[in-house]
């Protein structure tokens, strides 16, 4: 181990033996930076509409294939302390705003690349960082003037501006199915937007994956739609009044141990007979409250089916609690713990509660349009696993989209035309700057370009010719000129429909330039022992390459 | 550089394995045919069968779905072929040789151009759009067969069927299961739950001994002494549908007895047996003729029954008494308390019959009817499991036409409409996805190839004869499919050669789907296994490192 001899600090004596301590610029900020731009490389080919897949298995042996880069830095379980604070920032982005992760880390990615570059010729890293920082200032600056005008003031309700503004965040996904998927995406949304939409919650937009089919047979229902098949024979029930009991439907037993001392004969001929007694008289006092759905969280016994059967209940089963919250929500019950009659509010409503079959698979549909829709889903339909868990991972990405619309609905223009804009306008004020700086402020608008030149390369082009052509239109102030990646060469966006939300440019922005200053400001790495024995040889053995 | 002499920057955990670029692409590609390999051979009616021999037994099939889910596939990729398999089953149940064998000729076609550089996304945007206008196409071509009146529309059902089943084991017998099938689905009605189609087996006889019940039909029970003094045939019996226990047996688990009396012990044996005599007395008062119970009906009520001329059977499987309470219109009760006579069901004739060497309950004649059983026959226990899976995939089949109600030309015929179709959209197109959309109709043909194939004919010369067919101006042999009894052209459709559109359209865009998603791949990383594996995960993990070095890790390379 070359590093323990090299030390020159009297560090040993001070730390436990077996640390690991590595400084300097070499050893820890080039390193680092390194790291980093691994990872970028990973995720980097995914950018864009005709970003690549990766198939990633994780650690259960579960395989996901996809391209969206929030997914696969999860998956990834990235080790290196470094390249971890760019997952976190694409996973900070993730939250934010659900989208545009892979902006984040390709941008940083570009962003420490152009660090090491300045670094190699002499600039100390401190001065790279207040560079980058007066650059993302400026750039965030920058983007409002970029705001197409008029577009602050959206009408959340209308399915045409929704899928103006969604459509690029799903083409980056599913490209070329994004015609299909935008429109159910923003209908879905709009269904459940509450009367203020700032107010809008993702989780009321659901997704039933149903394997078979294509993504031309998906589509929206308004309501639910329960995997599991209605318990009973009736199966169908119009004008539904549900009664929602959290704890099950059956017998009550006791917790502790008991037993049932029997003294006599009478005793035991009526002691299964009161028992039977007991549960027809709660069935039947539910039923007699109106209800005619019975919905269990927890096992419906036997005996209780046997009665519900009798009193026409329809009886469905949702063992998942977080489904059975939304199913209440969608319905307005009141999930009641124990076997009771329930009083009239406390039960939920819905148009109809219908068991149906789609593909192959059977499953409960809950419809509820009259009582104020709260819970859509968007049914899925595709072939494999992979591709349905991959269109999700699209939803998810164009509810998120919606969300952020709500709260903030300018837009600037897409396919890399804003972020060129901002290099060539970077590019002039680090002209103007005196001092250091503007080497680091030079490399920033340089790392900008990593949009269009990614989305260019993804998509087969020369990507120098096409940053040319870009810079070309942008000088003649065609400010909105991005990558046309179908054709080659460089179109106006605004004809082209292409727009991206400015919050989630600003974050990645924003979040990317912070995660690459605080991967820049560490200059040493001390790693203390791993706990356990065997886990030390490890370096060892990937010295030997 | 010097920074690369330090101790190398682990950015995965280890253990990890990348693999990315080109090379990754087409190993996939690669994997995936190997799988299509496999089955091919299984297409069609002169298609072979395969034996596969695993721990849990032998299992003979010539259907794509079973093989693909007995391989037990590891790689990634070709995961995904089994995937695509498995969905064309649950959708429309039959064609998943056929899906599979698209999805690699796909990725056969697309090969060397991403060979010679051409970037993966542009032949995935060329195969979508071709796979559209595919279907848009298939749609154009289908003939509808609704409004057509009840015979004839199970006349063509049957057709439907046949060419289904043709390319089964039971393919000698096609028109006569063929008509049982649709007979079947026919009596389901409406609400066609597959459920509600039992299939039943019984080894010995032949094929053609087997027989459709339209009604319930059950292997009788496991009973006590007694049972044979029962009556054995009913008409127009009340039939009680329970899940309860009849039988000497203590109530409840919890309960115990404790007397100071020992005087009192007999009142408490007695008052045992009376609850069960009370049981049964109720069953008898509600005027049930059959009691069928999904629980134990034990040697006392056995002869209870006897005794009153009633027929009792217990541990009857619980799909069969959910069937019978759907044929019957009764409900299953789980007390025998206050039992009203709606819960009773009742059918025409009930018996007890001889099937081969088993005793049979057969409920016919039931009023709602939607259910109907298909009692299977034939010689080893593989053969009738095939000819299951052979009937299972027919009645999926007849139901889809049923409720979609468009067929189109098979034995290759529709595919190669839609390959002349798209070759010749194609010449419209100025660019390189020209280029990719005649190697999509290409593969296209793959079907008739196949078919020729495996019957031991020369593709080459039938498939040229079947382009030129097809090319005719005037469009007259746009049904042009393989003639599999005497080798040569003929139009399919006119020969009752049908298939419903759904399974093509379904087959054509799971295939497409499955192809571009692997087009679309170009890095595979995986992580260790977690805990739960960690002996195996661990000591693969050490063999994988050891024997991929060069390739391996990607991070390592620079």
């Amino acid at each position: 181990m070359a590093s323990f001899h090299l030390q020159p600090h009297g560090m040993q004596s001070m730390l436990k033996e077996g640390h690991r301590l590595l400084s300097g610029l070499d050893e820890a900020v080039l390193r680092n930076i390194d790291a980093c731009k691994e990872l970028s490389q990973i995720t980097r080919t995914s950018l864009g509409p005709n970003g690549m897949n990766k198939m990633v298995i994780n650690h259960l042996d579960k395989l996901f294939v996809t391209s969206d880069a929030g997914t696969i830095v999860n998956e990834l379980e990235v080790q290196h302390p470094a390249a971890k604070l760019l997952v976190l920032a694409g996973k900070a982005q993730q939250e934010e705003i659900g989208d545009g992760a892979n902006l984040v880390i390709s941008f940083a990615g570009e962003l420490l690349q152009g660090a090491e570059d300045l670094i190699r010729i002499g600039l100390h890293p401190s001065e790279i960082i207040s560079g980058y920082t007066k650059a993302t200032n400026k750039a965030l600056a920058l983007l409002e003037e970029l705001v197409e005008p008029n577009s602050e003031t959206i009408d959340v309700r209308s399915k045409e501006q929704v899928v103006q503004r969604m459509k690029s965040a799903i083409a980056s996904k599913q490209y070329g199915q994004e015609d299909i998927l935008t429109p159910l995406i923003a209908e879905a949304c709009i269904q459940v937007c509450p009367k203020n939409p700032g107010n809008f919650n993702v989780d009321n937009v659901r997704v039933a994956k149903i394997l078979g089919g294509g993504i031309n047979d998906c589509y929206v229902v308004r309501g639910m739609v329960l995997k599991v098949e209605a318990m009973g024979s009736i199966k169908h029930v119009e004008k539904a009044k549900i009664a929602v009991f959290g704890g099950g439907v059956d017998t009550a037993a006791t917790e502790t141990k008991g037993t049932v001392l029997i003294k006599n004969a009478q005793q035991l001929e009526n002691y299964a007979k009161t028992e039977e007694a007991k549960i027809e008289e709660l069935i039947k006092a539910v039923a007699s409250s109106g209800a005619n759905v019975i919905v269990s969280g927890g096992a419906v016994g036997e005996m209780a089916l046997h009665f519900c059967e009798r009193y026409k209940l329809m009886v469905l089963k949702i063992s998942s609690k977080f489904e059975l919250r939304r199913f209440c929500r969608t319905t307005g019950a009141i999930s009641l713990v124990k076997l009771s009659l329930p009083s009239p509010d406390e039960l939920g409503h819905a148009d109809s509660v219908s068991v149906d079959e789609i593909g192959g698979t059977r499953v409960t549909i809950v419809k509820n349009e009259e009582a104020g829709n709260l819970v859509s889903s968007i049914i899925i339909r595709a072939s494999t696993e992979s591709i349905l868990d991959d269109v999700e991972r699209a939803v998810d990405d164009g509810v998120n989209v919606y969300k952020a619309m709500c709260k903030d609905s300018r837009i600037v223009p897409g396919a890399g035309a804003s972020e060129l804009e901002l290099a060539k306008r970077i590019n002039e004020f680090g002209d103007k700057e005196t001092g250091l700086d503007q080497y680091a402020i030079g490399k920033y608008a340089e790392s900008l370009e990593v949009v269009p030149k990614t989305l260019a390369e993804n998509a087969g082009l020369n990507s120098t010719d096409v940053i040319s052509s870009l810079y070309a239109a942008h000088a003649a102030g065609n400010v909105k000129a991005g990558v046309d990646v179908e054709q080659g060469g460089y179109k106006d966006m605004t004809t082209e429909n292409v727009w991206d939300l400015f919050v989630t440019k600003y974050w990645a922005i924003k979040l990317a330039a912070n995660a690459v200053c605080t991967v820049l400001q560490v200059d040493q790495i001390i790693m203390a022992k791993q706990a356990g024995g065997p886990k030390m040889n490890r370096p060892m053995d990937g010295e030997e390459d | 550089m010097a920074a690369m002499m330090q101790p190398q920057i682990i950015l995965l955990k280890e253990g990890t394995d990348t693999s990315q670029g080109k090379a990754q692409l087409i190993s996939n590609i690669n994997a995936c045919m190997a799988v299509v390999d496999l089955v091919r051979t299984t297409l069609g009616p002169r298609g072979m069968d395969k034996l596969i021999h695993d721990d849990k037994g032998t299992t003979i099939s010539n259907d794509g779905a079973t093989i693909m889910k007995l391989l037990d596939i590891v790689h990634p990729a070709a995961k995904i072929l089994v995937d695509i398999a498995k969905s064309q089953d649950l959708e429309v149940g039959d064609g998943t040789t056929t899906v599979v064998l698209l999805a690699g000729e796909f990725l056969r076609e697309a090969k060397p151009y991403v060979e010679e550089g051409v970037h993966p996304q542009l032949l995935i945007k060329s195969f979508r759009t071709a796979a559209n206008l595919a279907v848009q196409k298939i749609k154009e071509l289908a003939v509808s067969i609704e409004g057509k009146s009840f015979d004839e529309k199970k006349s063509l059902l049957e057709k439907c069927a046949a060419t289904t089943l043709s390319s089964k084991l039971v393919g000698g017998e096609k028109e006569f299961f063929s008509k049982m099938v649709v007979e079947a689905v026919t009596i389901l009605g409406e609400d066609d739950s597959l459920s509600m189609i039992g299939v039943k087996k019984v080894p010995g006889g032949t094929m053609r001994d087997s027989f459709l019940v339209k009604g319930v039909a059950f292997k009788k029970t496991f009973s006590y002494a007694g049972f044979e003094q029962q009556p054995k045939k009913f008409e127009n019996p009340k039939i009680l549908l329970l899940n309860v226990e009849l039988e000497l047996k203590s109530e409840k688990e919890n309960a115990e007895v404790r007397l100071s009396d020992p005087s009192q012990y007999q009142s408490i044996v007695d008052a045992e047996w009376n609850i069960i005599y009370d049981k049964l007395d109720k069953c008898v008062k509600a005027g049930a003729k059959i009691v069928l119970s999904r629980l134990a009906i034990g040697d006392l009520a056995t002869q209870y029954f006897a005794d009153r001329d009633i027929f009792c059977a217990g541990r009857v499987a619980e799909e069969d008494l959910q069937r019978v309470a759907n044929a019957t219109g009764g409900a299953v009760q789980t007390s025998v308390n206050n039992i009203v006579p709606e819960v009773l069901g009742t059918c025409e004739i009930f018996e007890e019959r001889q099937v081969g060497n088993e005793r049979f309950n057969i409920f016919t004649g039931c009023p709602s009817g939607e259910t109907a059983t298909i009692v299977l026959r034939g010689g080893a226990d593989q053969f009738i499991d095939e000819a299951e899976r052979s009937l299972h995939d027919a009645i999926m089949i007849v139901r889809r036409a049923a409720k979609n109600s468009t067929v189109v030309a098979g034995g290759g015929a529709i595919d190669m409409e839609i390959s002349r179709f798209l070759r010749q959209h194609a010449r419209s197109i100025a660019g390189k996805s020209q280029l990719f959309i005649n190697s999509y109709a290409k593969a296209l043909e793959v079907i008739p190839r196949q078919l020729c194939d495996n019957a031991g004919f020369d593709a080459t010369d039938i498939l040229n004869r079947l382009r030129q067919k097809h090319a005719l101006s005037s469009g007259e042999g746009a049904l042009f499919g393989v003639d599999i009894n005497n080798g040569g052209v003929i139009d399919t459709f006119t020969n009752f050669v049908w298939e419903p559109a759904v399974v093509k359209i379904n087959a054509i865009t799971a295939a497409t789907e499955a192809a571009c998603l692997i087009l679309s791949v170009d890095e595979t990383i995986r992580n260790p296994k977690s805990e739960s594996a960690q002996g195996e995960g661990a000591a693969n993990a050490m063999a994988r490192r050891g024997g991929f070095r060069g390739r391996g890790r990607g991070m390592r390379r620079r």
